[in-house]
């Protein structure tokens, strides 16, 4: 509808009306623009896309959020974060108006309890916040799960990721040294975002497979460490292959961190296939890998942990509490046969959430943690309602 | 949230923290919030070192929790 | 070319609180330790706890630790906070 129209029916066009309210800076140049947000401790120490008015509202039009919306309330400061201020990072990060509805879900998602935000950035332990991508979104905006999935796979998914790196720094000051204590990091703190492969598998989304109508668009975020990759081409044995997976679950266990939690297993077309000819679904695999991956505190004492292993010696550390702790991921190049495994940052302190995506053009302004992007209204998206989904065989 | 209810509170940190701790309680808006500042780490501390924190903590809290 | 961008900070603080006012002695006290449970803690506290005795004269001393040590305090902790004289909480490390 052309905003005339709009406004003879009655009906606002939020965006239109309200006017940002950021302080601005003129600024000389593009390489002026720079040196005045790396100086301002504003990035993430790569170039940044000048945040203009008109590219901050054309991100706002999309996703038909009104400047002032309150995205979310971050629950241990009580900080309020609008929709203004989220869009500018989601600019800077790279994007465009197409990808800030998923930036905004998956922003929403991380500010809920479970996800314990900040536990998450502040800790020693210096994980990422990784995002997966389901629906027609994916193909809306051109995300990629095939070749470098957990990679530079596509411009959708290196902004998204970058956005909410962006958004963390600015709008929660986390930064290196200061709220961020993480002791080393890893590179997913750049960017962290895949989308599912769900054109090439006949397992369900992992929308699907964590509760969001089939066919809606979703994001998951979790709190997570770097990829652990995998190999195996030897096998076409569902249960060998997947016992690497649990090996390396087992060795993250000891190595890292023994508490069970939430994992992501990343399985590409080669790993899937026969996997998938031999009838396992992501419910068997979860039901396997629940089953294997368990350590035995006495084990830490193989990998210089004797001191903590204490009176408890035959206590058995899941590393799932439950199958459903299992996040199973079709991801990858259609050759080679690698995996990966990617463990949550600590145990269950943090869940992964799972939102879908929507316009929330009505929303009540948030409690901490709760928006409902969650478009429980039902009302069609402006993401999902131009697509014809084929019926799911 | 101590502080809030009228409650004087302190909190120990060691010393690789206090700058996290202090931009914290910028952003909570309190920046005369008491920290004690221990060594570092506590948590491979042998018996003896943690006693001397103990006593360190002691003299800083004085400071902080009371009024002379 | 020149650009006017924007700022992509949070520029609203919450405003600030105030200190609690401070007592002049904790003779008597009851004082409220709350530990986040991690490794070294307890032997720490436990001597922090003798110290507080037997140097300040406190009167109680109340361990809490929290459930989850990256979290804030639990609610029933807080809900303590308000019939304790003092709090020391910790550590962070």
């Amino acid at each position: 509808m052309l905003s005339s129209e709009l406004q003879a029916s009655g009906l606002s066009t939020p965006s239109a009306k309200a006017a940002l309210t950021s302080k601005t800076y003129d600024v000389d140049d593009f390489a002026a623009v720079q040196e005045l947000y790396h100086a301002n401790g504003w990035t993430d120490g790569l170039p940044i896309v000048p945040p203009t008015k008109a590219a901050v509202e054309a991100c706002l039009d999309w996703a038909l959020m009104p400047p002032d919306q309150l995205v979310a309330i971050e629950p241990v400061r009580e900080q309020p974060i609008t929709a203004e201020k989220l869009a500018i990072n989601a600019v800077m990060a790279g994007c465009l108006p197409l990808h800030f509805p998923v930036v905004a879900t998956a922003w929403q998602a991380m500010m809920k309890p479970e996800f314990l935000l900040h536990g998450v950035t502040s800790s020693t332990g210096g994980c990422a916040v990784l995002v997966i991508i389901n629906g027609p979104v994916r193909t809306e905006i051109g995300a990629n799960g095939t070749f470098n999935a957990l990679a530079n796979s596509d411009r959708a998914t290196a902004v998204i990721g970058r956005a909410l790196r962006l958004a963390l720094i600015n709008l929660l000051d986390v930064r290196a040294g200061g709220i961020d204590r993480s002791t080393l990091g890893h590179p997913g703190k750049f960017s962290y975002c895949l989308a599912e492969d769900e054109e090439g598998t006949g397992w369900q989304p992992l929308s699907l497979v964590r509760g969001i109508p089939d066919g809606t668009s979703a994001v998951t975020v979790m709190a997570a460490m770097a990829p652990r990759q995998i190999m195996n081409e030897w096998t076409t044995d569902p249960r060998e292959i997947l016992e690497t997976f649990a090996a390396e679950m087992r060795a993250n266990q000891l190595n890292y961190s023994i508490y069970g939690g939430n994992y992501v297993i990343v399985v590409p077309k080669q790993l899937r296939e026969p996997i998938e000819r031999a009838g396992w679904s992501k419910r068997d695999i979860a039901e396997f890998l629940f089953e294997r991956a368990r350590v035995r505190r006495a084990d830490w004492a193989g990998v210089g942990k004797q001191s903590i292993v204490r009176d408890r010696a035959s206590r058995i550390h899941p590393a799932l509490s439950s199958p459903d702790d299992l996040l199973v991921v079709a991801a990858g190049g259609p050759a080679g046969g690698f995996g990966a495994v990617i463990a949550p940052w600590m145990g269950s302190k943090t869940r992964a959430v799972t939102a879908a995506i929507g316009a929330c053009v009505d929303c009540e302004p948030p409690k901490a943690g709760a928006c409902s992007g969650e478009a429980a209204s039902g009302s069609p998206t402006r993401t999902s309602a131009k697509i014809n989904e084929e019926p799911r065989p | 949230m101590a502080e809030r209810q009228g409650v004087p509170a302190i909190a120990v940190m060691t010393e690789r923290f206090v700058s996290a701790a202090e931009l914290m309680s910028r952003a909570l808006g309190m920046p005369a919030y008491g920290f004690v500042v221990i060594g570092h780490p506590i948590s491979s501390a042998p018996a003896d070192q943690l006693e001397a924190f103990a006593k360190v903590t002691i003299r800083q809290a004085r400071r902080l929790l009371l009024s002379e | 070319m020149t650009f006017r961008v924007l700022d992509p900070t949070n520029e609203k603080r919450d405003a600030g609180g105030r200190p609690a006012p401070r007592p002049a002695s904790l003779r008597g006290a009851t004082v409220g330790i709350i530990s986040n449970g991690k490794e070294g803690t307890k032997e720490y506290f436990a001597h922090v706890a003798r110290f507080l005795r037997d140097d300040l004269g406190v009167g109680a001393i109340v361990l809490r630790t929290k459930s989850n040590f990256s979290a804030p305090a639990d609610a029933h902790i807080v809900d303590e906070i308000r019939r304790w004289q003092a709090v020391v909480t910790g550590v962070g490390d």
